[in-house]
């Protein structure tokens, strides 16, 4: 009796972990779409409405859902007194204190932290420029991500499965 | 008194100004900052370069230098982490601060269709530190009341650069539309002021608001070229007085001219060497005709400012 209930425990937690494998590469490219979305956000308040820096990164962090909220937010809050810091160093530091919260990789990381050496010291025009391009180089990313989990989704959840239930074999 | 300009310094400089001795910190009129270059201050009519240990000196190659580094943070402080908001600024040079003091910049200027379109790689600053009088206009003031209209008449402030021009006309501005001038023991009733500030240094105005006094019945417009504000003025906001900041082109005498038809008066400033006779020939050739009845030229004393004012004949009135 004792035998089957462990049995049983260890095919779930195999599941379970392939769950969370396959979660992750759902939610990869659905970050990355909120994170594009954001950033066309970021280029409309710089573009059009003439928005400083900090209000613009506040007000889109409003707008925006975790993990996404709290970068905006962290960055706003130390250009802002009493930190004063620059820009680049505000973004880094948010990059820095809150990826781990996100499903994104280093690539998707690598991004934002060019984008933030350009982010504010230049015209509109500049500005645009660099929020486009950096919008492109997120949807190849994005592109990616979709690939990934249309291929990987799937097996991660049948393969928790499969591997509780080899170790199951293995062991009893 | 009012520091606030040096929150706009990055931490390194705002400790080496901090050290100095409070006589020279508080008369402090710029502070330049070059890149690669010694830390320059202007105090009391007095230039010096800053040393690492706070002190000052006048040997460039014993001042302390700052790098591109500061330079980067301190346009980003200035710009509040945005210079695409400041484009219009870029234009024209400068970047008008909370506090209506000035920083002057220069770097490399990208051209568009042969105009400035605005400045990059920017290595030079140039902080003017404004600093208001209230008072100044009073001993000037009885020279230049008309007593029929209960008002002033049309007046030119004369000087060179860095005499006191402005800071004499926000404070005529601010006593006029407050009520503070006239004779008798009550004074005259406050007028309706219109400022046309070219280069918000009158009023100092941050989003359309004055960093200065310039009195309860003041309508300023910000940064408008100052013949098409005048009329735009003399049209919407119906002033009893126009002032405006350095006039000198034929199209500003145009306005003024306009102004004064118009029953407007007017009290400006222009640029000028203040001595024998008050106006230049180029000045006199815009001017052209009798447009003004006072004049009033400037130099720095000790004591503040020392004033003459003239007729409208160039006469004497007044040794002060």
């Amino acid at each position: 009796m004792i035998k089957l209930l462990g049995a049983a425990m260890v095919i779930l937690a195999g599941t379970l972990a392939g769950w969370i494998q396959a979660r992750r590469f759902a939610v990869r490219p659905q970050e990355i779409r909120r994170l594009i979305l954001s950033l066309q956000r970021l280029d409309t308040e710089i573009g059009y409405g003439f928005i400083p820096l900090p209000e613009a990164l506040r007000r889109i962090g409003a707008q925006s859902r975790e993990p996404l909220n709290r970068l905006y937010n962290e960055a706003a809050e130390a250009m802002e007194a009493p930190r004063n810091w620059t820009a680049q160093d505000s973004l880094h530091y948010a990059l820095q204190e809150n990826w781990k919260f996100t499903s994104m990789k280093a690539q998707e990381r690598e991004v934002l932290h060019q984008l933030a050496f350009t982010l504010g010291t230049s015209d509109r025009a500049n500005q645009k420029t660099h929020i486009q391009s950096a919008v492109k180089a997120l949807e190849a990313e994005e592109a990616q991500a979709l690939e990934e989990q249309a291929r990987y989704e799937k097996m991660c959840r049948s393969l928790g499965l499969l591997i509780g239930a080899f170790i199951v074999i293995l062991i009893y | 008194m009012n520091e606030q300009w040096l929150s706009v310094f990055p931490e390194r400089i705002r400790s080496l100004l901090l050290k100095l001795p409070p006589l020279m910190l508080s008369g402090l009129e710029e502070v330049r900052i070059r890149e690669e270059r010694p830390l320059e201050i202007n105090t009391g009519g007095q230039f010096y370069f800053l040393k690492e240990d706070g002190g000052v000196t006048v040997h460039p190659e014993q001042g302390v230098r700052t790098g591109r580094e500061e330079s980067h943070r301190l346009l980003d402080l200035i710009t509040n982490h945005s210079v695409y908001t400041m484009e219009e600024e870029l234009r024209k040079g400068f970047i008008t601060l909370p506090g209506g003091h000035r920083m002057g910049l220069s770097g490399r200027a990208v051209l568009s269709r042969g105009k400035v379109e605005h400045i990059r790689d920017i290595s030079g600053f140039n902080l003017r530190i404004a600093r208001e009088v209230k008072g100044a206009s009073v001993p000037v003031l009885p020279y230049l009341l008309d007593n029929r209209g209960k008002n002033l008449l049309h007046t030119l402030i004369v000087a060179p650069p860095q005499q006191g021009k402005t800071t004499l006309l926000r404070d005529l501005a601010r006593a006029v539309s407050s009520g503070q001038f006239g004779t008798g023991r009550e004074g005259w009733p406050g007028l309706k002021v219109a400022i046309i500030d070219e280069r918000s240094e009158i009023a100092g105005c941050r989003r359309g608001v004055p960093s200065f006094d310039v009195g309860p019945r003041t309508d300023i417009m910000d940064g408008c070229p100052k013949a098409e504000g005048i009329m735009m003025m003399i049209r919407s906001m119906s002033p009893d007085i126009i002032v405006v900041d350095e006039i000198g082109r034929q199209e500003d005498a145009e306005a003024l001219r306009q102004a004064l038809h118009a029953g407007v008066r007017v009290i400006a400033t222009a640029h000028g060497a203040g001595d024998a006779k008050p106006l230049s020939p180029l000045l006199e050739g815009i001017l052209g005709g009798k447009l003004f009845q006072r004049f009033v030229t400037l130099r720095r004393s000790e004591q503040g400012f020392a004033f003459k004012v003239y007729d409208e004949d160039y006469k004497p009135l007044l040794q002060h």
